[in-house]
């Protein structure tokens, strides 16, 4: 949250700044300034059009009319029908929505907090000088990049698929369970692999968290001697908490909405709809299968709705928790 | 100066407002000009199917030739491969902006039917722009649902048993018409002990597999507005289904899984596999080996419960060109010379003229002709079980929960039950 709130005070000097130079110093006539304040105003909103037609055309109206759909049976060729809340009755009595949850949740619970702490990991070892460092920064965050792309989840399929790079690596120390991407149990765990690849977003992120913190405070605690691991974990993390809540935020709210990935790494076009035996059908894609594979559009958007209230709720306990492990530098 | 600059400005705004204007009257009026037609009597019609990329270099050869006697009609053209196809059409059909002419089968008709999807061809039969003379087989009556012609075959195509032709012959196993499950049984274990191969891909989850076992056994999978079976007649299937992994006979199903959406007859992992008799020539593209087709195993020694399948032409009635549809349609199913570029690709040729017209001189298309002709002699064919609303659906669950069950994600009771709990709402919605 830490960059929220340096940002919002600074818009809002732009706007104060830029305030006065619109306006001629002493105006004898307020009317026509007013006149002219107005005229401004619309001018900006004229401006801001494309983007507000867009907004309520492509976003604020498709959710409105979602909301409506979650209520009624849909599916998309006769006009929906009302039928109050049994999209959802039904959806928690489905043993495969059942699945999706508990596979995005795992994906979620194992995905975010390794993703995490490769990101630290590696930002505190980039974070001292040395050489090539502008390198390894570009090298490490270039994945992060490319990941989401459709290309690499098509690699990322032939890399843990049978025979492949994987299977044979691990086939050298004797371990023998296959390709993962046949494996229900183990699919997850591509799709796992592949988030954490992507650590340099957050990375980067930590990077300029690290650089905010006051040298002195290390040097004082050296000559107090203390050792690194007593530096990281008494001064490191409570002055990088804001940084790291913001990162906890985001990367969990992303990894509730992975769809592309495990849709294509669980088969995709062609091949099973999310995985073997739904072993990858995380909540999207089975929200997907709802909606365009078995013509549900109604059911489609109550499962949508579940998520967004459910990431709501998962983003308000972060919120509630940070008053006990964030820190923010009083008076700052 | 202070004046003329606010003048500039209003006329740039101005300007900037009156452009988007524009763009957005242009924006609509190409949305709404998504019909098609233009001053000098020229149609564009928008034609789409399933396949793979083979398939389309067929058709748009057969398109070129169409384009050449109709030169008022063009045709545009789509396609993806089958997952994919009704995602796309069933999101351009709900919007109102479906293709005028498309690929159909009979386990869609229904459902697209109900959906006021589907135009009845009737009308252009009779003011003659499509004729139902000469096709083969009483194949014309294929597309009809309660009285409306909803579809043409373009092909006629029936259940076989694929097979790894070397692979059979080294563990010395010959099916022949008539063989019975108990041969096929055996037959499976001997090509796992000589040949070291799994001897079926999984045919525990081929709905029309199964169709043809309870056919055989005077029930069927869907009946007119439901499931044929018990669900103790399922768990007998699955029972069998599970025995058959455990023992190696049918495919790891792990990797069936991963090579997919090749088939696991080409990727060498088992001998054969249940599926459409011109899916061989797919499998040739895709594989090493050498493929042949061998019958389908009886209960009696006689009954197979084959019929006839077909994939066919279907135009959408919110066309705005039946007559130019129906023509189109007319030309794909009778011009000899549409079947010499399209071979055995969707099946063997529904009319009698196309039929002649093509005859196979490569093996795997003979074979198919042959496997064909082989049925029609033994008379084993019977009318086609109904597909209500929904099959597609079941199929759709059938093939996963028997894939759960392979790698052990259910047991069988609790793989029946599941089957049965997601065909009642298919069915029943």
């Amino acid at each position: 949250m830490g960059t929220a709130v340096t940002h919002a005070p600074a818009t809002e000097d732009l706007t104060k700044d830029s305030e006065p130079r619109h306006r001629p110093a002493k105006s004898p006539r307020p009317a026509a300034l007013k006149r002219r304040g107005r005229r401004e105003t619309l001018a900006g909103y004229l401006f801001m059009s494309p983007w507000i037609a867009g907004f309520l055309l492509l976003t604020a109206g498709p959710m409105v009319a979602s909301l409506y759909f979650a209520f009624t049976d849909y599916n998309l060729f006769d006009a929906p029908r009302w039928i109050g809340l049994d999209n959802f009755s039904e959806m928690f009595a489905d043993p495969r929505w059942q699945n999706s949850v508990k596979v995005t949740l795992w994906y979620v619970a194992v995905g975010t907090p390794i993703k995490l702490i490769a990101a630290l990991g590696v930002a505190l070892l980039l974070a001292q000088k040395r050489r090539g460092q502008a390198f390894y920064r570009a090298a490490f965050y270039a994945p992060s990049l490319i990941g989401a792309s459709v290309s690499i989840a098509i690699v990322w399929k032939a890399i843990f698929s049978d025979d492949a790079i994987v299977d044979r690596t691990q086939k050298l120390f004797g371990i023998d369970v296959g390709g993962w991407t046949g494996d229900p149990d183990l699919i997850i765990y591509s799709l796992v692999a592949l988030t954490v690849w992507q650590f340099g977003a957050p990375m980067v992120i930590f990077l300029a968290g690290l650089k905010q913190v006051p040298r002195e405070l290390y040097e004082a605690a050296e000559v107090d001697g203390a050792g690194t691991f007593r530096r990281f974990w008494n001064i490191t993390l409570p002055m990088i908490s804001p940084v790291l809540f913001f990162n906890v935020l985001l990367e969990t709210i992303h990894s509730f909405q992975i769809f592309s990935s495990a849709y294509i790494v669980g088969g995709g076009a062609g091949g099973n709809a999310c995985g073997p035996a739904d072993g990858s059908m995380v909540y999207t894609c089975y929200l997907y299968v709802q909606g365009f594979e078995n013509s549900r559009m109604g059911l489609a958007s109550a499962m949508a709705w579940v998520l967004l209230v459910a990431v709501a709720l998962v983003t308000a306990v972060l919120f509630w928790s940070q008053k006990r492990w964030v820190h923010y530098e009083e008076g700052a | 100066m202070h004046q003329d600059k606010n003048v500039e400005r209003r006329t740039v705004l101005k300007a900037a407002g009156a452009s988007l204007a524009v763009a957005g009257l242009g924006a609509t009026a190409t949305a709404c000009g998504g019909g098609s037609g233009s001053g000098d009597g020229t149609v564009t019609i928008r034609y789409a199917w399933w396949g793979a990329e083979d398939r389309a270099e067929r058709i748009k050869k057969t398109i070129a030739l169409f384009e050449k006697k109709y030169p008022k009609i063009k045709v545009k053209t789509d396609f993806q491969v089958y997952p994919d196809f009704w995602k796309k059409f069933n999101t351009q059909a709900s919007g109102g902006n479906p293709p005028d002419v498309f690929q159909n089968a009979i386990g869609f008709l229904r459902k697209y039917d109900a959906k006021n999807v589907l135009l009845d061809l009737n009308a252009q039969v009779e003011a003659g722009n499509l004729s139902l003379d000469g096709f083969r087989a009483g194949l014309e009556k294929f597309g009809e649902v309660d009285g409306k012609l909803l579809g043409i075959p373009v092909g006629s195509n029936s259940m076989a048993l694929v097979i790894d032709k070397p692979v059979y012959t080294k563990s010395g196993v010959k099916p022949e018409q008539g063989w019975t499950w108990d041969d096929f049984d055996a037959a499976m274990k001997k090509i796992r002990d000589k040949a070291g191969r799994a001897g079926d891909s999984g045919m525990y989850g081929v709905m029309y597999l199964y169709d043809l076992y309870l056919r055989q056994n005077g029930k069927a999978f869907f009946t007119e507005d439901g499931l044929g079976f018990t669900e103790a007649d399922l768990k007998e299937w699955w029972t069998k289904a599970e025995k058959g992994i455990k023992q190696g006979i049918y495919a790891d199903p792990k990797k069936v899984a991963q090579t997919k959406p090749k088939s696991a007859v080409a990727a060498e992992l088992a001998a054969g596999e249940f599926t459409w008799d011109n899916f061989t020539v797919r499998y040739t593209s895709e594989g090493k080996s050498e493929y042949g087709l061998a019958p389908i195993p009886t209960t009696d020694g006689k009954k197979t419960g084959q019929y006839l399948g077909s994939l066919m032409l279907s135009a959408s009635r919110r066309t705005q060109h039946p007559k130019e549809v129906a023509q189109f349609i007319n030309f794909m199913v009778h011009e000899p010379e549409v079947a010499k570029i399209m071979g055995y690709d969707r099946g063997v040729p529904a009319t009698q003229a196309q039929y002649d017209a093509f005859k196979p001189t490569d093996p795997v298309n003979k074979a198919i002709a042959e496997y064909e002709e082989s049925l029609v002699a033994a008379g084993v064919l019977e009318p086609i079980t109904p597909h209500p609303n929904g099959a597609d659906i079941c199929e759709a669950g059938f093939m996963r929960i028997a894939e759960e069950l392979a790698l052990g994600k259910r047991s069988v009771d609790d793989a029946v039950k599941q089957f049965f709990t997601e065909s009642k709402t298919a069915l029943g919605s």
